[in-house]
């Protein structure tokens, strides 16, 4: 039987193995390595939970621990997934370093482990349409920080702007519907526009608009940076502005943090 | 004179559609969406494809119609869409079926008229531009159409179908056949189908007790279905969704009657439809190379 006390048994070696991967990236060298490394983590930190769902008898998905551990695991896999797709050097880093920070709220902050979701997020949607979330969240957050670069140094990085782009309004896309799909099982709409849903779809809207911008007008570059700037300040919106909105208070399904 | 329009014809397009709007909304009232059931939304799905399908085959001739497919049009469509969207998430709202409580209308965004035109607009865009790919198979643009025609289903079929969706409980006595059910206005509706309940029990299991109730359903087509219907165990018939909903709670597991949630969501299979191909769509864009 396995518990909590033997997380880090796991999580160290797999973030070893997840910065070894990174490193090894950043630097360019030794592809192959960079895979085995990147894959063996994840097969340590997966062979935990795998275990963790043995022993408790019902997959972890029921406390705030739990669904963290599904953080820490899934956000080195995409980021890998994506690394595969794109070779860019620093995604593993990016990933690793997010998933580092849930693992270390784990460890250091025991107390919260037991806490249990309330029963609408007991759901095994829960963590899928979160994890989507914080993907996207993570590679629009790169793509910002690159508009802001070329805007102020004149460096182009329009490519990777646009790729990163792309991959975050795929998961935006992805994590609204699988909350859709979501919210039909577990309330009987699909779609109620609460505020959270009524700024993910305003916020989506705007990254439609700079992918279409970029298509339409690919020469105004300047324009669509500063659009881009536009879209994460209504991405800030729908993840955590609307909870100091007055608009927006009591009114919401989604603020329970 | 130009000879295609561009993203400005776009933008002054989209303010007479706001200002109609505002004007239909202060002459008629908010959006009844009520009124859209069957079959009028039916109809209305009728026209629009009718309508789309006509512009599409008179675009040689029509400059707007080959206009209306083109990202010009689109551009300044969707920036009105998440304006008004945005203002919705700004705005307190009134919970649906209220009247709105400013003067304006904005306070119940989804009957303000300006921003259902809007949507109705770009969707008309999206499925003008579906029709021209269409014409056209290939790889690219059998991933254009599965984001593009994706978001169309899904957005006109959830809108149209929406107020066909019907929430009814039903209670039933054991040992009798009940076909009435009332919704949440407490109106009582007979239903095409008829439920006989054979028992009610609470069965302990070790984790939580089960609610059950072994019934038989009837159907006016003559179809007989015996099942037993627990919590988390719906069960569907013709359409039909059944859900273990409530009992006798003062009687506990002696409770003689079994109270059932029955939905029907006509629409759902398209939208789902819409839904997946939206999934689709989003999973190849991220991992098909351009």
């Amino acid at each position: 039987m396995i518990d909590w006390n033997d997380l880090w048994l796991f999580a160290l070696p797999a973030l070893v193995c997840w910065t070894l991967a990174s490193l090894l990236s950043l630097r360019g060298k030794w592809q192959g390595l960079v895979y085995v490394s990147a894959i063996g983590g994840l097969i340590i930190f997966g062979a935990y939970i795998a275990l963790m769902w043995i022993s408790l008898g019902h997959p972890p998905l029921r406390t705030m621990g739990e669904t963290r551990l599904w953080y820490s695991f899934f956000l080195p896999l995409v980021g890998l997934i994506t690394y595969a797709r794109w070779h860019y050097r620093w995604i593993l880093l990016f990933s690793t370093m997010l998933s580092t920070v849930f693992v270390c709220v784990n460890l250091f902050k025991p107390e919260i482990h037991s806490r249990t979701l309330m029963p609408a997020l007991q759901s095994p949607w829960f963590a899928p349409h979160v994890i989507v979330y914080m993907f996207a969240y993570a590679t629009t957050g790169a793509a910002t920080l690159m508009a802001l670069w070329q805007l102020l140094r004149k460096q182009d990085h329009l490519t990777a702007i646009d790729n990163l782009t792309r991959v975050g309004l795929s998961f935006l896309t992805i994590g609204m519907l699988f909350g859709a799909l979501w919210a039909k099982e577990a309330w009987g709409t699909y779609w109620s526009w609460d505020p959270k849903e009524t700024w993910a779809a305003g916020t989506w809207l705007c990254y439609l608009i700079y992918m279409h911008l970029r298509s339409s007008r690919p020469r105004s570059i300047r324009s669509a940076l500063l659009w881009l700037l536009v879209c994460f300040v209504c991405l800030q919106m729908c993840w955590w502005g609307i909870n100091y909105l007055p608009s927006a208070q009591g009114m919401s399904a989604h603020t329970y943090n | 004179m130009k000879k295609t329009w561009g993203m400005t014809e776009g933008a002054i397009v989209c303010c007479g559609i706001v200002a109609g709007g505002m004007l239909l909304q202060l002459l008629a009232g908010p959006v009844q969406w009520d009124a859209m059931a069957w079959p009028l939304n039916v109809v209305v799905l009728a026209m629009m494809l009718v309508g789309m399908t006509l512009m599409h085959l008179c675009r040689g001739r029509v400059r707007l119609f080959r206009w209306m497919a083109t990202l010009q049009a689109g551009i300044p469509a969707m920036l009105t869409c998440a304006m008004l969207t945005i203002l919705m998430g700004v705005t307190r709202q009134t919970p649906s079926g209220h009247v709105p409580t400013d003067p304006i209308g904005i306070t119940s965004m989804l009957s303000f008229w300006p921003f259902v035109l809007s949507y109705v607009w770009l969707m008309l865009l999206v499925g003008m531009v579906c029709l021209t790919r269409l014409g056209h198979p290939s790889w690219r643009n059998l991933l254009f159409l599965v984001n593009h025609l994706g978001i169309f289903i899904a957005l006109v079929c959830g809108t149209l179908g929406n107020a066909d969706m019907q929430r009814l409980f039903m209670t039933v006595e054991e040992g009798t056949t009940e076909w009435r059910a009332v919704d949440s206005r407490h109106r009582v509706h007979e239903l095409p189908v008829a439920i006989e309940l054979h028992d009610f029990a609470i069965i302990e299991s070790p984790t939580m007790p089960v609610y059950a109730s072994d019934v038989t359903v009837y159907t006016k087509k003559g179809l007989v279905v015996r099942d037993t219907i627990k919590v988390n165990k719906p069960l569907a018939v013709r359409g039909w969704k059944i859900y273990q909903y409530s009992y006798d709670e003062a009687k506990g597991k002696e409770s003689r009657i079994s109270v059932f949630e029955l939905v029907r969501d006509p629409w759902l299979p398209y939208v789902y439809l819409g839904i997946f191909m939206m999934l689709a769509g989003a999973v190849l864009n991220w991992l098909v190379r351009r």
